[in-house]
């Protein structure tokens, strides 16, 4: 498809749009509910994404991304109209502190009777996992969401939040290390884990410890 | 921890991500090969990716679909 959007005539341009932009439904629906975190403002905020889209899309350069294109319409909307009445208390500035070190890994690992370590995880739950994302803060949880979810690049994340790419890094890197220290705390709830080890020390540090 | 093992494990991300260059993700891959605790933490990172994507994905709620081409139209 190499015309010029400006070229199409309205029908077209309707079936272009059709066919190339909403296939990305469920997935801008995902990316909406992860930004709301509320149902009926993701759908609003989709609907109103794809209104939008469709009334910009001749400016929409074909052959680049359509995806980001369209997640970045979402973000933009969602700052705009949604984030001042979200339902929530606001959010700790996204580079305010937060362990950025957490190793799950060495966590789980460092559990006695743990089973193999990815296993544990595989028995969250879904409500589980989409409540640790949703429990950290705005810039931390789309970083994480975008890369890790979505599969997008760095670039692209950049240009879909707006930020510089280290800042991307960053936020990808603390966000990732707030969401794995939530999955090791559910994880640790849900008695997946075995009773802790101390962190670094020797094994059996307890001389008084029963030796089965 | 070794050297190189501390090397690769500050570029396991970038690395998994597929950002870190050619030059460096032929030698994380070279250290791999030779080292299975850090290929022991690559795997388990690589599947919680995983996991955390499959878990993380919403199907839009039937009806917007329709909704959203009616907006197409009243424009």
């Amino acid at each position: 498809m190499t015309t010029a959007r400006q070229e199409l005539t309205e029908a077209e341009r309707r079936a272009t749009f059709t066919r190339d932009a909403l296939p990305y439904l469920d997935a801008l629906y995902s990316a909406a509910l992860r930004y709301t975190r509320n149902p009926a403002d993701a759908e609003d905020l989709v609907q109103e994404t794809y209104t939008k889209a469709y009334a910009k899309f001749h400016q929409y350069q074909p052959g680049t991304n359509l995806k980001a294109w369209l997640y970045r319409i979402l973000g933009n909307t969602y700052i705009n109209s949604y984030r001042a009445r979200q339902r929530r208390p606001v959010e700790v500035s996204a580079d305010a502190g937060g362990e950025s070190d957490f190793s799950l890994y060495d966590r789980i690992a460092g559990s006695t009777h743990a089973p193999a370590e990815a296993e544990v995880l595989s028995r969250l739950t879904d409500d589980e996992v989409k409540q640790a994302l949703a429990e950290l803060p705005e810039a931390f949880r789309m970083a994480v969401y975008l890369a890790d979810v979505e599969g997008f690049r760095y670039a692209e994340i950049a240009d879909i939040m707006g930020t510089p790419v280290g800042t991307v890094m960053s936020r990808l890197h603390r966000g990732r290390a707030r969401l794995h220290e939530a999955l090791y705390h559910y994880a640790r709830e849900r008695g997946l884990l075995g009773p802790e080890a101390r962190s670094g020390a020797p094994e059996d540090p307890d001389p008084g410890a029963q030796k089965t | 921890m070794r050297e190189p093992c501390r090397k690769v494990l500050s570029e396991l991300d970038a690395f998994l991500d597929g950002e870190c260059g050619p030059s460096l993700d032929e030698a994380v891959r070279r250290h791999l090969r030779e080292c299975s605790p850090c290929l022991d933490r690559a795997d388990f990172q690589r599947e919680l990716r995983t996991l955390i994507a499959s878990k993380c994905k919403d199907a839009a709620p039937s009806g917007l679909l329709d909704r959203v081409m009616d907006n197409l139209t009243d424009r």
